[in-house]
């Protein structure tokens, strides 16, 4: 699946978008650190259709995903 | 005779984009208050703007934001915000959101909340409330550029 990264994430990755499968959000948190160095010790979260996870989430590589860092409107 | 609708009853939040590439022009401003002019029932306007603060980390100030954005998700969380704000108060006349993308230096405004209502309540009230939620739930993401060339990732508290 096709997963969406933002800000200090996309820096990190050095690309906004990377190719990864995952059967659940806790299996691409592993996927995503294989990716991105220094990822552990970064503030993150996964949104899964505009939805922000909380706890783990079954995916069928078709969800829209994405990794979010810290929010910093206004 | 048919019935006059007015505007204030019909409440139908398609998804809008809130988001101007660069600062938000005073004049703007200035022409969003204008047109409310002719809307004769309202009686009070609440506006929030936010400005870009040179705030000094680690003795090197911020002379400017880079504010990104992931798109649809922030417009589906802004349409469903503005939803709740309109139930929440629903003597609201009106709500406009505007937030900056791109480059901002300090000084420069990169955020609007302008809420209008028959009287002054709950415009005060929904903008604080709009404002806040804002802030927590829609992902934009800013890069502090500091003097110098460096850049710090800026987190909402």
């Amino acid at each position: 699946m096709k997963v969406l990264l933002f800000g200090l994430i996309a820096e990190r990755a050095g690309t906004p978008t990377l190719e990864l499968s995952a059967a659940s959000t806790n299996e691409l948190k592993v996927r995503l650190a294989e990716h991105i160095e220094g990822l552990a010790a970064l503030t993150y979260a996964i949104a899964v259709d505009h939805r922000m996870v909380i706890g783990n989430m079954p995916l069928n590589g078709h969800e829209e995903v994405a990794v979010l860092p810290p929010f910093a409107g206004g | 005779m048919m019935p006059t609708i007015r505007m204030n009853d019909v409440k139908t939040h398609r998804k809008r984009d809130i988001f101007v590439e660069g600062p938000i022009d005073p004049a703007f401003i200035a022409a969003s208050i204008a047109k409310h002019a002719t809307r004769t029932d309202i009686g009070s306007h609440e506006i929030f703007l936010g400005q870009v603060r040179a705030d000094v980390i680690d003795g090197r100030t911020v002379e400017a934001i880079e504010y990104s954005t992931y798109r649809d998700m922030a417009l589906e969380r802004m349409t469903a915000i503005r939803e709740e704000a309109f139930t929440k108060w629903p003597g609201m006349t009106c709500l406009h959101v505007h937030h900056s993308l791109g480059t901002i230096k300090a000084g420069e405004l990169c955020f609007m909340v302008f809420a209008s209502a028959p009287h002054r309540h709950s415009a005060r009230e929904a903008v604080a409330w709009v404002v806040d939620r804002i802030k927590a739930d829609l992902p934009i993401f800013g890069k502090e550029i500091v003097e110098g060339g460096g850049h710090i990732w800026k987190r909402n508290t």
